[in-house]
């Protein structure tokens, strides 16, 4: 009975949707007609019964108007089941008799209170999202554009706004870039932090240059060696590694870190290692191994005192000459490098 | 300034490993080219060819898909390589297909943030960004200003790395 009784109503008059869509944009009109149906009335609650009554006619009428109604998106419907599942619940409330409860029953109906009770909510929501997905159906490829009261809506100034928008999306993605942009509002004053940071960035790196002149690394470790086949998209394998005590470990340390392209830390984790000596860290990520970094000449040169087995060494040399990227799992490099376990797999 | 969030997961092609890979490479170049020059250069030379092989190498990284690395890399290359003589009539018309060429002096004119005066400086200070509309511009500040802070993160670990052995 009262799950007719909603959409009936909506459907009945469309002009309601229309003021529902207006009320929730702060606009409050009245129709006399809408009125007499919801008000409030503390004369309503000995009429009850008649009203609902007059609900049931309603349904009845209209029920074959929800029918033809083609376009109730199930959204809608669900919020009318709701809506009328509370009206319900009210309702067995209401034949204690209660004035108050009366009123809310009456609410969610009535729109004019610009109440944020969930139903009239949802319903005013269910109602405004099939307006738009009526246009939405209507013209698919359109960008929509919305001038708002007061906007000029001639194409030169839609198009004005577009780009306006845009440049205010821009301007917040900066915003998130730069840091302590946050806090200041305007464009101006962001686009001056962003010149700031801009500048503080590019002095920065003068500076550094400088600084990197000064401390001249004359270390050539064989980075075309190393890096040879720094991309390549190869299948995991753990490298738990037993950092070194000599101080080459932690040129070492890095190195594969880069080759293995992870930089967890990316380039902190020589200077990690040269400080913390002996401590034991767990990389598992994907690596590429090319052939030359294998290659013990490689080794040697990066780690000339430490002393790697020489089965390890054969072995390493006899796997990577065949020129095959092996993944391989390596457990526990200890600090004297003796290749306890060590499993390949191929 | 607080450096740039560390991204949490490991992406070996992100922009900052391979900026690393790029800017060691060109290190390497620079250190064995002055092995084999004289001792004698200046300290400031080589600060200045660091920074230039820096910024090459965030341009290179970038690519060719932004404005400012084009610019970049299209100064370096001018920069770097010897222009050979040529043919003064030739030149002559080089030249001026190229300022035939040049982009729409009206796109110049665009005053979006009210006040001209800080867009020209934002202008000065992205390269290439001489003849984007304001779009474009914020566009490529916010790519310059993200890979800039990804160089100085590199060059601020290496001279770490550096100095600590």
């Amino acid at each position: 009975m009262n799950q007719g009784f909603r959409p009936a109503f909506f459907n009945e008059n469309d002009d309601h949707q229309q003021l529902q869509t207006m009320f929730t944009s702060g606009l409050v009109h009245e129709t006399p007609g809408l009125n007499m149906i919801v008000k409030p009335d503390p004369g309503m609650e000995d009429s009850w019964a008649g009203f609902d009554q007059f609900g049931y006619g309603f349904m009845n009428q209209n029920s074959v108007l929800k029918m033809t109604n083609s376009s109730v998106s199930p959204k809608k419907r669900k919020a009318d089941k709701g809506h009328t599942l509370q009206v319900v619940s009210e309702k067995e409330k209401k034949t204690k008799g209660c004035s108050e409860r009366d009123s809310k029953i009456i609410k969610p109906r009535n729109s004019n209170n610009n109440n944020n009770s969930n139903n009239s909510k949802a319903s005013t929501n269910a109602s405004s999202k099939d307006k738009s997905k009526a246009s939405e159906v209507q013209k698919p490829d359109y960008i929509h554009v919305r001038a708002r009261r007061g906007q000029a809506t001639d194409s030169h100034s839609l198009a004005e706004r577009v780009r306006r928008e845009k440049i205010s999306e821009r301007m917040r993605f900066l915003q998130d870039l730069v840091p302590g942009c946050n806090k200041i509002t305007g464009k101006a004053g962001m686009l001056d932090e962003i010149i700031n940071y801009v500048q503080s960035l590019q002095k920065q790196v003068e500076f550094l240059s400088m600084k990197l002149a000064t401390v001249n690394p004359e270390i050539d470790f064989n980075i075309d060696n190393i890096f040879m086949n720094e991309m390549f998209e190869s299948p995991t394998s753990e490298f738990p590694a037993n950092a070194c005590s000599s101080a080459n470990s932690a040129y070492f340390d890095q190195l594969s870190s880069w080759d293995q392209s992870i930089s967890y830390r990316g380039l902190d984790m020589g200077i990690n290692s040269a400080e913390m000596g002996l401590i034991r860290r767990t990389v598992s990520s994907p690596v590429s191994i090319s052939e030359t970094f294998m290659d013990s000449s490689c080794y040697n040169q990066i780690q000339p005192t430490a002393v790697w087995d020489a089965d390890l060494q054969n072995l390493y040399k006899m796997e990577f000459e065949q020129g095959t990227l092996i993944p391989f799992q390596s457990h526990q490099f200890s600090g004297s490098n003796e290749a306890s376990n060590l499993k390949m797999e191929t | 300034m607080s450096p740039p969030q560390q991204p949490t997961t490991i992406n070996p092609n992100s922009l900052k490993i391979r900026l690393a890979y790029r800017f060691l490479h060109s290190l390497n170049n620079l250190n064995s080219k002055r092995s084999n020059l004289d001792d004698n250069q200046i300290h400031q030379q080589t600060s200045h060819r660091i920074k230039i092989s820096a910024y090459s190498s965030m341009a290179y990284v970038t690519g060719s898909r932004r404005a400012w690395s084009r610019a970049i890399l299209k100064k370096i290359r001018n920069r770097g390589v010897l222009r050979p003589r040529i043919n003064h009539r030739l030149h002559a018309r080089f030249t001026r297909k190229r300022n035939s060429n040049y982009p729409n002096p009206k796109r110049e004119y665009l005053d979006p943030f009210g006040n001209s005066g800080q867009e020209v400086k934002l202008r000065k200070l992205v390269p290439g960004a001489e003849t984007l509309d304001a779009c474009d511009l914020l566009d490529e500040t916010a790519d310059y200003v993200k890979s800039l802070a990804t160089l100085v993160e590199v060059m601020k670990n290496l001279v770490d790395l550096y100095s600590t052995i």
